[in-house]
């Protein structure tokens, strides 16, 4: 979606898990959420 | 519902709104996702940081990844933040472009606006502000960021087209995107997409 958007040079960081021992780490364990950092640019 | 989304947007703004109240209000009660400093700690911020940051500009904390493990923002750039909660990102932020740089934090929940504002006046930060505002119309002048970030927000908006194009409308030409977020490996069944409760736990 970001470059449907007209965003270049994207990125995308390793999983992160951000709901493990937490009330939603069942639903995230489910279907496989986990937090990502992604890097995008602006065309110049 | 209005348009081609899987729930009404109003209705999860509402919805989240609802959440993030709470959360600002009683950042130790019982969510589906980890707060403040361990949550911090999870998700790889830097220990020096976390440990330097009083427990208001913290708690509050509900993010999902790191934006900054994409790359440290640099002295004097200026910054919008989308959905910025407690603050806490905006303060990583202010941190890193220091006093020559700006830090916009945008949030719709006054409650969190209240706790942000708060913490930073105590902090005695001055390269950053708060405004109230969806991220789906951003209050910020067109081309005036150099850099966006969000933690966690972006997956809680209906119309994410609406957001990226807001996001590509306050950018300059050549300006970055560094965003934490959630996603899926596995499909989710098309009536737990259309639940509004499993939005926001």
């Amino acid at each position: 979606m970001l470059e449907e958007c007209g965003f270049v040079d994207v990125e995308i960081g390793p999983p992160v898990d951000a709901f493990g021992g937490s009330a939603g780490e069942s639903n995230a364990r489910l279907f496989e959420v986990y937090g990502y950092a992604f890097l995008a640019r602006k065309p110049r | 519902m209005s348009g081609d989304f899987p729930v009404d947007p109003i209705a999860l703004r509402e919805e989240v709104k609802a959440k993030y109240r709470e959360v600002a209000l009683h950042p130790h009660g019982s969510f589906h996702f980890h707060t403040g400093r361990p949550l911090a700690r999870r998700l790889g911020y830097d220990e020096g940081l976390i440990a330097g940051m009083p427990d208001s500009a913290i708690e509050a904390f509900a993010g999902v990844a790191n934006p900054f493990s994409v790359g440290a923002l640099r002295p004097g750039e200026r910054v919008v933040d989308l959905g910025s909660g407690g603050g806490f990102d905006c303060f990583v932020a202010a941190e890193q472009v220091g006093a020559g740089g700006w830090v916009v934090g945008v949030d719709m929940t006054e409650e969190m606006l209240r706790r942000s504002r708060t913490a930073a006046a105590a902090m005695g930060l001055r390269n950053l502000e708060f405004r109230q505002g969806i991220i789906e119309q951003l209050p910020v002048e067109s081309g005036w960021a150099d850099v966006v970030i969000s933690n966690g927000a972006i997956n809680l908006c209906a119309d994410k087209r609406a957001v990226f194009g807001e996001v590509m409308r306050v950018l300059r030409p050549g300006g970055r995107l560094q965003f934490a977020d959630i996603a899926n490996g596995k499909a989710v069944p098309e009536s737990a997409v259309r639940n509004i409760d499993l939005w926001c736990g």
